[in-house]
């Protein structure tokens, strides 16, 4: 497969006075171009960092970053930083879960877009504003040439989150990193949002990273799926193979902790027990046995002592995991497969 | 200058016992009216130039009837305002208190045994706008200290002097009440009458001292309204006819001025022809104006100051800064006044055993040594008629105090040793350690002393009568070198006493026979008589211990390298004598 | 807005009435006798009375205060004393509404001495915002964009240990060495722009307006710094910095632009502060400004001019209230006035 994108051991360390922390470590997956991979976890389970990583946001902190960041074949964690910066926006852009807050509140929407277009293209402020226009009615705003002047706050959240979308897309970016983009709105926007970013990844052949922890998001959305806690990738497969025959109870737990509007209201949500770990001191073995309801199921105190490899299933190698079950039968078929 | 001199010691009695008597080693002193400072001194004066005058307090006013401050007085006689009298310009302390005519053409003629008084005009006098100087302009100018309500500040004594009653000045005063005034001061011709209600032996002294009689316009007087403004008669006018409060004015040559009508030599050379007064109200401009005049800087060459130098700066006064620098004897003397409400103070052995045990050299040492004061041994400061050593305080030890004959005293007077007792002062760094040393030379004769360091409402705290200070510290100058302005307005009972107060008789005394001396010498026709009743007096005050001398202020004068005939007198408050000064060319 | 403006100016307007009430209360609550300062203090009881009745501190407070409030809305006649005016006409002077009062201690109206006084402090205030502002906005920046390296560590300090000198000591500081001593300025004294030109005003303004100015500055370098620091952690910052932005427009179109906004109320507030006067400042440098002429009177119980110069002072800052309020309507598109 000619990737567009290659993550390779991506490793992203913050050292603290009481330790490292281990955002990311050991991170990879692939994404060809036009195509869309879902990254699912829990808050704190380091889906962001990896992704804010692919945009160097982390150059000039303090956090250690390694690995390799292959964009058409170019190491993102090499290249000098205003090599980065030149990229940024224009090659990778990013879509960020509150547009509220991620937009300047004293400047007007059409101001921050054109700048997102300026900084990439040497053209006037005129010829800015007209494309920031253009690309406002492509996403979708009504009477766009009024509202380039309006202020962030002027906007309903969910014209905010389409202005957003029009700012990572102006500058045409064959990646766009999407962390919870619909996590702030309300959920009859959500749709709309979605479908609007699918509709331009067409027009555009816009390659999506989209992070959230709603699997509803990347059922709709997604080409391939990896999972993530603790920092590591837990499972890693095709979204439609993943949803269906997860093999990793963590996976299980996400999709039991999913309502189904459409179900049966009887139907009990079945969440996840315990807190996701801490990632300054992660559990020894398998860093979700203190949360695994199955880790008896495995011979001796091997979820303990020993930590599983991203390994393929049992169905095949384009579907990985990390657990030590060995007949990851998932003990509730119905409630699992009704996504 | 009680009122000025009042203020400058006691309303900032820090300026006293904090600054200027603070000394910490120095120069060479000299003798009472001595010049020790060679430098310009003696080069002859010539005309032209420009001096500075870097003054470190603006003024309260510059209405002639508004002026109380002492060196104002002096300086603004020699400059701007001819008096009927003046006080020469003499380093000879006895010809500098002896008045002589300015405006007048004789000292005066008093008849009625002293309650009437006559003086002449001399003609040619006039005004900056060429307008001839009245007799109906000195009835005018002493009429307007009476208006208590628009003309305030400056010093009043001839409301209770001349004979009128319940005149409100001249602005206010009904046809009778004026023409009442009119007769106790009355004009023919060119000759002015005062007519008193009681002896004024030293009137003439207070009419060349202060401004209370003083011509004034008429037509230019807008009552408060002319706080600032100035219609000089002098050699020099205020450039704009308004001295600014807190930026000084610009003098310059007063073309109706004719030297002719005056005695230069002895009243006002006249050297400069243009003097420029910069005021700076600041806390730290005195040590400032003598930061730069230790340095000579180029803009303050031709300066001189108000301002005294800071103890300090002392050190910085060596090699060629030294031809520039002056130090000496003040019109300022300092003294202590057992209390005679409390009761450890009324064996007059007790009061005695203080003076006699006060270690007076070791106290003169505290507040900086012999450049910041001398012992005093009365409370009539030098150069003031009346001034003689009190046998009191003169004979009773060497000034190194007697803690064994106070000892023995306090023995005759049979009480309890130790002797408790408080002594109160205007706190200030020096004056603690100053008033330490008084403390250890009177614990050592058998007292026992509390300290009572004050704050700055000391004057109002020590004139309660029921205050529980038995020991309070004062500072004096006289208002006019005549002893009847140190005496009697600080130990007579009568002007001071009220139910609510002791006023400035801080000690609270009273004694029939001094008040007698003081009637007397009130009473007495001519200034000798006074002087011999006044030393009596104080020989009474001193015998019965009204109060303890401590010591006489040293002023520390610098000036730039340009001023010429730099030198003090006591008709200058042994502040820089103006007239006198001139600027190199 | 409009109405908002009329309703805040309103209210203000109440608020100066009640500082009036409060000074004149507060004034006579104190055991002093403001005659006794205005007839000098070997004036005899009588002589006190006299006095007295002119300045009107013979009347009841509330009386007073009635007259004062007269005087605002339609000026008066001084001396107080009704009597003295008939009987001397050439005596009175007129002070036209909004009248503050008279001072004995000066002869003169109060709104004068103000009109006197307030272009000394406004330069001197304006001069030190300046300074303050530009000195500490700047430092500010650098110490957080270098957030723990020497330069912060290093600005922060100075302006620490500037800010732990007493502005009395620096001022006579830089007097005694930097114009007196080593002589690299020249004595600074008061010159306004009409006499002196603008070279001249501004060259004597310097030192004082420096003086006033180094207090202030440590603490809105420390502010600015503290909100940089807040702004470049809001999620806008990385937006600004996903777009591929150059550092320096992420910092400071981006950074300041929203963290000089809560300054705006500080130095609104400090501004107008100064503009009341700067007593310590002022005395030391001997500028006759608002705070030298509080000094003065206060010293002399000159009550006019001290509440004249209390109601201006308190004037300035309400206003100065409205003016920053009205501002962010500017500043920060959210805010709408209604």
């Amino acid at each position: 497969m000619d990737n567009f994108l290659s993550v390779r051991d991506l490793r992203v360390h913050f050292p603290t006075p009481d330790g490292v922390v281990k955002a990311t470590d050991g991170l990879s997956y692939d994404l060809a171009k036009g195509k869309t991979l879902g990254i699912v976890g829990e808050s704190g389970s380091g889906k962001s960092v990896s992704s804010s990583a692919i945009l160097g946001l982390h150059r000039g902190t303090s956090a250690q970053v390694s690995g390799q960041i292959l964009l058409e074949g170019t190491d993102l964690l090499t290249i000098t930083d205003e090599e980065m910066r030149l990229r940024r926006g224009r090659e990778v852009a990013m879509i960020f879960q509150d547009p509220l807050s991620a937009m300047h509140p004293y400047y007007t929407v059409g101001n921050q877009i054109g700048e997102a277009y300026r900084v990439h293209h040497d053209v006037s402020k005129k010829a800015a504003r007209a494309r920031v226009i253009e690309m406002l009615e492509l996403v979708g705003i009504p009477q766009p040439d009024r509202r380039v002047d309006d202020y962030p706050h002027q906007f309903s959240g969910g014209m905010r989150q389409r202005a957003m979308i029009a700012m990572a897309l102006i500058n045409d970016p064959g990646l766009v990193i999407a962390d919870e983009p619909t996590t702030a709105l309300d959920v009859t926007v959500q749709a709309q949002i979605l479908d609007l970013l699918q509709k331009l990844q067409r027009e555009f052949n816009t390659g999506i990273i989209i992070i959230t922890h709603d699997l509803g998001v990347v059922a709709e959305m997604a080409d391939d799926v990896l999972v993530m806690y603790a920092g590591k990738a837990v499972e890693y497969g095709p979204t439609k193979e993943l949803l269906t025959h997860p093999e990793m109870p963590y996976t299980w737990g996400l999709l039991s902790s999913v309502p189904d509007l459409t179900a049966d209201v009887e139907e009990k949500l079945v969440p996840i027990p315990g807190t996701p770990p801490s990632l300054l001191s992660p559990p020894s073995g398998c860093a979700f046995h203190p949360r695994c309801r199955y880790k008896d199921q495995v011979a001796g105190d091997l979820c303990v002592t020993q930590q599983p490899d991203l390994t393929p299933g049992t169905r095949g190698p384009g579907h990985l995991k990390r657990c030590h079950l060995t007949d990851p039968t998932v003990p509730n078929e119905e409630e699992v497969a009704r996504s | 200058m009680g009122m000025k001199l009042r203020r400058t010691v006691a309303s900032t009695a820090a300026s006293v016992l904090g600054l200027t008597l603070l000394a910490a080693c120095g120069g060479g002193s000299d003798d009472d009216s001595g010049n020790n400072g060679s430098g310009n001194a003696a080069v002859a004066g010539e005309k032209g130039g420009t001096l500075k005058v870097l003054q470190h307090f603006p003024y309260e006013a510059a209405d002639p009837q508004r002026i109380y401050y002492g060196v104002q007085l002096a300086w603004y006689r020699r400059l701007i305002y001819r008096g009927l009298l003046a006080f020469p310009m003499s380093e000879d302390g006895e010809v500098a208190t002896t008045p002589v005519p300015d405006l007048a053409t004789d000292t005066g003629t008093s008849s009625e045994g002293g309650k009437v008084w006559e003086f002449t005009l001399k003609d040619g006098v006039k005004w900056e706008d060429g307008s001839d100087i009245t007799c109906e302009d000195v009835q005018y100018g002493t009429s307007r200290v009476f208006a208590n309500d628009l003309i305030t500040g400056g010093p009043n004594y001839t409301l209770s002097y001349i004979d009128v009653e319940d005149y409100p000045g001249p602005y206010k005063a009904t046809p009778e009440q004026q023409a009442a005034y009119e007769e106790a001061v009355s004009c023919d011709g060119q000759t002015i009458t005062f007519r008193f209600n009681k002896p004024w032996a030293d009137f003439p002294q207070a009419v060349a001292g202060m401004m209370m009689t003083d011509p004034y316009k008429e037509e230019f007087d807008e009552g408060a309204k002319s706080q600032w403004k100035v219609l000089s008669n002098g050699p020099y006018k205020v450039e704009g006819g308004e001295w600014s409060k807190n930026q000084g004015a610009t003098l310059v040559r007063n073309e109706n001025y004719d030297p002719a009508t005056d005695d230069p030599e002895a009243l006002r050379l006249a050297l400069p022809d243009q003097i420029d007064y910069q005021i700076d109200p600041s806390d730290t401009a005195g040590e400032l104006f003598n930061d730069r005049l230790i340095q000579d800087a180029a803009d303050v060459k031709n300066a001189i100051t108000t301002a005294r130098v800071a103890p300090t700066q002392f050190p910085q006064i060596t090699g060629p800064v030294e031809d520039r620098y002056l130090n000496v004897l003040s019109p300022y003397t300092q003294y202590l006044s057992p209390n005679f409400n409390s009761e450890v103070m009324q064996d007059v052995n007790v009061r005695r055993a203080l003076a006699m045990s006060l270690n007076l050299n070791g106290y003169v040492k505290a507040l900086g040594g012999e450049v910041a004061a001398a012992p005093a041994e009365t409370i009539v400061a030098p150069d003031v008629a009346g001034s003689t050593e009190n046998p009191a305080f003169a004979e009773d030890n060497n000034n190194d105090g007697d803690p064994d004959g106070a000892r023995a005293l306090l023995e005759e007077a049979g009480v309890q040793t130790p002797v408790e007792i408080s002594l109160a002062y205007p706190t200030s760094p020096t004056a603690d350690k100053a008033m330490a040393v008084v403390q250890e030379g009177w614990n050592a004769a058998g007292f026992d002393v509390t300290l009572e360091p004050q704050g700055d409402t000391y004057y109002d705290v020590i004139s309660r009568p029921d205050d529980e200070f038995d020991v309070t510290w004062g500072g004096w100058g006289a208002d006019w070198p005549s002893a009847m302005t140190v005496i009697p307005p600080l130990f007579d009972s009568r002007p001071n006493f009220s139910p609510t107060t002791c006023g400035q008789n801080y000690g609270c005394y009273q004694s029939d026979e001094f008040e007698a001396l003081v009637d007397e010498a009130a009473n007495a026709s001519d200034v000798d008589a006074q002087v011999e009743s006044l030393v009596e007096a104080d020989a009474k005050l001193g015998e019965d211990v009204a109060y303890i001398p401590l010591d006489v202020s040293k002023f520390n004068w610098l000036y730039g390298s340009q001023v010429t005939g730099f030198t003090t007198t006591a008709a200058s408050s042994s502040y820089p004598e103006i007239g006198l000064i001139g600027v190199q060319q | 807005m409009w109405a908002y403006i009329v309703r805040r100016l309103f209210i203000g307007v109440a608020l100066l009435l009640a500082l009036t009430l409060v000074t004149f209360v507060l004034f006579f609550a104190s055991p002093v006798d403001p005659a006794r300062y205005a007839c000098g203090k070997n004036c005899s009881e009588d002589q006190r009375d006299q006095a007295r009745a002119a300045l009107g501190y013979d009347k009841p407070v509330y009386e007073q205060w009635g007259l004062f409030m007269k005087g605002i809305v339609a000026g008066r006649d001084f001396p107080a004393d009704e009597e003295l005016r008939a009987a001397a006409p050439e005596v009175v002077t007129h002070c036209a509404a909004p009248c503050l009062g008279y001072s004995h201690l000066n002869s003169s109206t109060v709104n004068d001495l103000v009109v006197d006084a307030a272009p000394v402090s406004i330069s001197l205030a304006l001069v030190a915002l300046v300074m303050w502002l530009v000195g500490g906005v700047l430092f500010g920046i650098l110490a957080a964009v270098f957030k723990g390296s020497f330069i912060d560590r290093g600005i922060v300090g100075l302006t620490l240990v500037a800010y732990a000198f007493p502005t009395f000591f620096i001022a006579v500081f830089f007097l005694k060495y930097l114009a007196v001593k080593w002589e690299l300025w020249p004595y600074p004294t008061y010159i306004s722009l009409e006499d002196g030109g603008l070279a001249s005003w501004l060259g004597n303004l310097i030192i004082p307006s420096f003086t006033l100015a180094l207090v202030f500055m440590a603490g809105y370098v420390r502010m600015t710094r503290a909100f940089m620091l807040e702004s470049m952690t809001e999620d806008y910052i990385r937006t600004a910095k996903s777009k591929g932005l150059k550092q320096r427009t992420v910092l400071f179109k981006h950074g300041l632009r929203a963290a000089l906004t809560p300054l705006v109320t500080m130095t609104g507030l400090d501004f107008a502060t100064l503009l009341g006067g700067a007593i310590i400042t002022e005395s030391v440098f001997a500028y006759p400004g608002l705070g030298l002429l509080t000094v003065q009177a206060s010293e002399a119980w000159d009550l006019p001019t001290v509440i004249g110069v209390v109601v201006l002072a308190g004037a300035f800052v309400i206003l100065m209230n409205i003016i920053v309020d009205i501002s962010y309507a500017f500043i920060d598109p959210r805010v709408r006035l209604g």
